[in-house]
This record gives C-alpha cells, sequence and structure tokens, in this order.
C-alpha cells in the first residue's frame, strides 16, 4: 500500500538531515511527539524504555525485548533510531538523544513552556466556524487541487503557489494554467489515498521551501506542530514566527488550514491537518479519534463493485472519482448517483501505458471496494485482478536489445577466446556455443572488434 | 575470421516469435536469423514496425466483450 511507503519517506527525509538540525528539530516537543508516532512500533518501543531511565541501557537488554525470530525488526529499528541521531551507542550501550528525551518527555507528561503545541485563542471569534465547515473547507480546497490535475472544468483556478507546486514537483507540466497538463507522475498521485497525497505534496514543498530560503527547521516545526492541534479550535498566530506566517498562507491554499481573510489573528487546522502524523488509531484525543471513525464511515465507505465480467458499477456523483475511475475504466453510462463500466484490454492498456501499475489499480480497487463487496473473500474477483496483472505482462512480451551477433568463427578455440572475453566483460545477452554464435550489446561492441583485430594481427 | 552482423536481439516467448515470424513471411525483410526458441535477429528499423504489426495482431486476437455488448445491443 501507498501510506506506508510516504510514511518512510517522510522519515527517510529527516534521516537525511544532519544531526546539527536534528537536535534543532528536538527542541519542540511537538515534533518530538510527531517523529516518535511516525516510528515503527518496535522503534517506539524501545524508546519507552529509555525515556524515563537516565542511565544507559546496555544494547544486549533489548534482545529480552524482543521474540526469538524477530531480530531483523530488531536490528532495522535501532537502524532507523541511530539513523535519526536519536540513540547513541558506545561500548554496547545505549543512550537517548538528551534534547530528544528531555522534548518528548516533555510532550508527554506537560510543562511545554515553547507553545510547541499552538496557542488557543483566548478570545471569542465572532465568526466561529464549526467542525462541518472546517470538513467542507477543506474538501474543497483539496478537490479543487485535484479536479484542476485531472481537467475538470469546474471554472475555478488554484492560486499561483499552488501551480508552482505543482509543476515543481513534476506532477504537472506546462508553464501557463491553460495549457498545463497532468504528467505519468501526476496519474500515480491521483491514485493515493489524500494522506498519502498531502505528504507528497508537503515534502516537495519543503523541497521548494530551501530554494527560497526558508528554515527547513521552521518548516518542519510547524507541520508537526499542525499535526498535533485539535480539530474546530481556533489557534493564535502570535506564536508563530515570520517563516510559518508565509508558510500559512500557502497552506491555506492547500486546504491544510482555514482562515477567515489572510489578516486574521487566528487559524483554524482543518481534517487534513490533524491527522497528518497520525494512524486512525492513534489520533490525539478520543473524542478526535470518535469524530474521525464517525467521519470515516460517512465519507469513506466504498462505492466501487466490481463483477467477474470486468463490469464496473461505481455509486458517485463526484467528477474527480469518475475521473480517475476513467483513467483505467472504459466508462459506458452515467446516471444520477451511479456510473457503469467495464474494465478491457484497452482501458487497462492505456493505463499502463500512462506508467499507472496493475498493482495500483488493483489497490485503487481494494481501498474503494463497496461494502456489499467486502461479504467476499478474495474481496476482488481473482479472475479480474489476474487479468490485470496479465496485461500489464502482455505489455513486456518482447524484450529487444540492440547490438551485434556473431557468428562464422573458423575454430572452437577462436570461438571460446572471443566469446570467453566478451563474457568477462559482461556484454554478452546471449550466446549458442554449440553453433558458435553469440550476441554482444551495442554498447560492448568496439571493445569485441578491438580483441578480435588485435587478435588477428599477432595471429597473422 | 568471425563475422559481426548488426540487428536487434529480440527475447520473447515461442508465440510471439511465431508471430514475428509470420509477419516477416510477407516481405522476408525483417527477421535476419533465428537464433533459438526464444531469440530471434531482427533488423534495427524494423523494430517499430514488428511493435506496431504485433501490437494490431495481439488486439485482433483477444476477445473483446465491450464490443460485443454494443453489438447486442443493435
Amino acid at each position: 500500500m501507498s501510506v506506508p511507503k510516504f510514511r518512510t519517506s517522510i522519515n527517510d527525509f529527516l534521516e537525511g538531515l544532519p544531526e546539527t538540525v536534528l537536535i534543532r528539530l528536538f527542541y519542540s516537543p511537538a515534533t518530538c511527539l510527531a517523529i516518535f508516532r511516525l516510528l515503527p512500533a518496535m522503534a517506539q518501543l524501545f524508546i519507552m524504555a529509555m525515556l524515563f531511565n537516565d542511565k544507559p541501557v546496555a544494547a544486549t537488554d533489548l534482545n529480552l525485548w524482543v521474540q526469538e525470530g524477530s531480530t531483523s525488526k530488531q536490528y532495522d529499528a535501532l537502524e532507523k533510531l541511530r539513523g535519526m541521531h536519536l540513540v547513541k551507542q558506545s561500548q554496547g550501550m545505549l543512550t537517548l538523544q538528551k534534547t530528544f528525551r528531555a522534548g518528548l518527555r516533555n510532550a508527554l507528561s506537560g510543562g511545554d513552556h515553547n507553545n510547541s503545541f499552538g496557542i488557543p485563542c483566548d478570545t471569542e471569534d465572532k465568526h466561529k466556524v464549526d467542525i462541518e465547515f472546517l470538513d467542507e473547507h477543506a474538501n474543497n480546497q483539496w478537490e479543487l487541487i485535484l479536479h484542476f490535475m485531472v481537467g475538470t472544468d469546474t471554472g475555478k483556478i488554484p492560486n499561483n503557489g499552488v501551480l508552482s507546486l505543482l509543476r515543481h514537483s513534476g506532477l504537472m507540466e506546462g508553464s501557463t494554467p491553460a495549457n498545463m497538463r497532468i504528467t505519468n507522475a501526476g496519474f500515480q498521485f491521483l491514485l493515493q489515498d489524500v494522506n498519502a497525497q498531502i505528504w507528497t505534496l508537503l515534502l516537495q514543498y519543503l523541497n521548494m521551501s530551501e530554494d527560497l530560503h526558508m528554515d527547513a527547521v521552521e518548516v518542519l516545526h510547524f507541520l508537526f506542530m499542525l499535526g498535533s492541534l485539535e480539530l474546530g479550535q481556533d489557534y493564535s498566530l502570535a506564536a508563530l514566527s515570520p517563516t510559518q506566517k508565509i508558510m500559512l498562507d500557502d497552506l491555506r491554499d492547500y486546504g491544510i488550514v482555514y482562515q477567515r481573510k489572510s489578516s486574521s489573528r487566528r487559524f483554524y487546522p482543518t481534517r487534513l491537518a490533524t491527522t497528518l502524523t497520525s494512524d486512525t488509531g492513534a489520533l490525539l484525543t478520543a473524542s478526535a479519534s470518535m469524530d474521525s471513525a464517525i467521519a470515516q464511515k460517512e465519507r469513506d465507505t466504498g462505492f466501487v463493485i466490481l463483477e467477474t465480467n470486468f463490469k464496473v458499477y461505481a455509486y458517485t456523483d463526484s467528477p474527480l472519482q469518475i475521473a480517475v475511475l476513467n483513467l483505467f475504466v472504459h466508462l459506458r453510462s452515467r446516471f444520477a448517483n451511479m456510473v457503469t463500466g467495464q474494465i478491457s484490454r484497452e482501458s487497462v492498456r492505456k493505463a499502463l501505458s500512462n506508467g499507472i501499475t496493475a498493482d495500483q489499480i488493483v489497490t485503487y480497487l481494494t481501498v474503494h471496494a463497496h461494502p456489499q463487496m467486502r461479504k467476499s473473500t478474495p474481496l476482488l474477483p481473482p479472475t479480474v485482478v489476474d487479468q490485470i496483472r496479465l496485461w500489464q505482462l502482455e505489455m513486456e512480451r518482447m524484450k529487444a536489445v540492440e547490438g551485434y551477433l556473431y557468428s562464422d568463427f573458423s575454430s572452437k578455440s577462436e570461438y571460446d577466446t572471443i566469446a570467453g572475453y566478451a563474457r568477462d566483460l559482461g556484454v554478452m545477452t546471449w550466446e549458442k556455443p554449440n553453433k558458435r554464435m553469440f550476441f554482444v550489446s551495442k554498447e560492448g561492441n568496439q571493445q569485441i572488434v578491438d580483441f578480435v583485430r588485435r587478435k588477428v594481427h599477432s595471429g597473422a | 575470421m568471425p563475422r559481426a552482423v548488426k540487428g536487434v536481439l529480440v527475447e520473447c516467448d515461442p508465440s510471439i516469435k511465431a508471430l514475428i515470424l509470420s509477419i516477416d513471411s510477407k516481405s522476408h525483410n525483417i527477421v535476419l536469423a533465428d537464433l533459438d526458441d526464444e531469440h530471434l535477429l531482427i533488423d534495427v528499423p524494423m523494430l517499430e514496425h514488428v511493435k506496431r504489426q504485433l501490437d494490431s495482431q495481439l488486439a485482433e486476437n483477444t476477445f473483446k466483450p465491450a464490443e460485443l455488448d454494443d453489438i447486442q445491443r443493435k
């Protein structure tokens, strides 16, 4: 699935940062908590074991925590911790990074004086907005971007910041809004779930912010802070740095935060922000997790029915969902609340040639399967799944290598020396010793020609 | 003195190889050497032509339920 991949990619980004930058990140308790939440479960276990223990822990003690047969997981977890400079190892003893220990303790037991979790506004908002409004706002903003990508005519165009981000990330190409076209990467982007999509864009935003001389630490602090805010609460701009205020403008365009006016002194995080660093099972408060569970039920129920005869019925009226389905389904008729279509060789091949993989199609169909489909195991008809994979294989039925075929060797020994030379160079792609023939790739041919010339000269 | 022939080595399963040979049987200007069950040497400029022909032949050989439906409706 795509989610773990993107989770690791924000982790990868963090691992790529130099130690000094990471330590600056650890000064914010909210960031420490967010980093903790992004770690694999085994690494979290190790950190918890060391968090309230000031003395170093022997590396061998960790073995007692781990079941036999899970040593590879233990190794991965330790690698990750060391890569992010969370844990130091010397002479077989492990120590938790000082700043991180203080930050995470602060986050868990309170007593945060940095306001890294955001400051709720103490004055009443005259134009207070509720959670439904925020959800709708976030959805509208986000879908505007997605609609623009698939080219639905909504009459609205996202702001310049969004456009340049799309261009910069290679999801779309073209210089003016009118001639911008979606790229192959863009198609793959559309098939991911929202959380992965947001992280993709935010990581691109991070890359771009470095070019704009924004401080990556402040950008990350802000993103991780957003992940720990509570939905429906308004927060004051007072605690934000100038960089973060600039970011707020951009994030407003993505629908991650809501501000009534750009001059407003308060902002509301939307659901897109508050779920940034959480799995649904690990939401910040009980009430928030309830909310999201209910919302998930209402919003994220699947709508696609796939039959063994390759017919697709999708109960949706969203132009966006229809546009995404249109990437790999041959759509036939549209009704008020559903569309019907057919998965065919042509429609899948079209998707494959756009750079979408068979696995992505299967994942998309699995994730968005109608509740009715969930009663059957396996979820999707195996015939269809297999056929989609076969169509992908069919695209690669022929492998072609350009080069030269050597034949007509006068003796076996001549063949053996020259073929042996080609084999050692690693340029031979095919050989048939009993017919004294072999094939050399175009790149390696010159060396063989030179070798043969030398041989002939020395022999003559 | 060995001889070197410029070409494209095509690796494919026997069914595809049979199809390429049948495309070649019309003009005899594509396949330079029939190497073994899964390998052929073909002329470099003809590669794109072979790929196109192969695609259209394979498309002809597949069952298209979508079109069938349309015909039934009429």
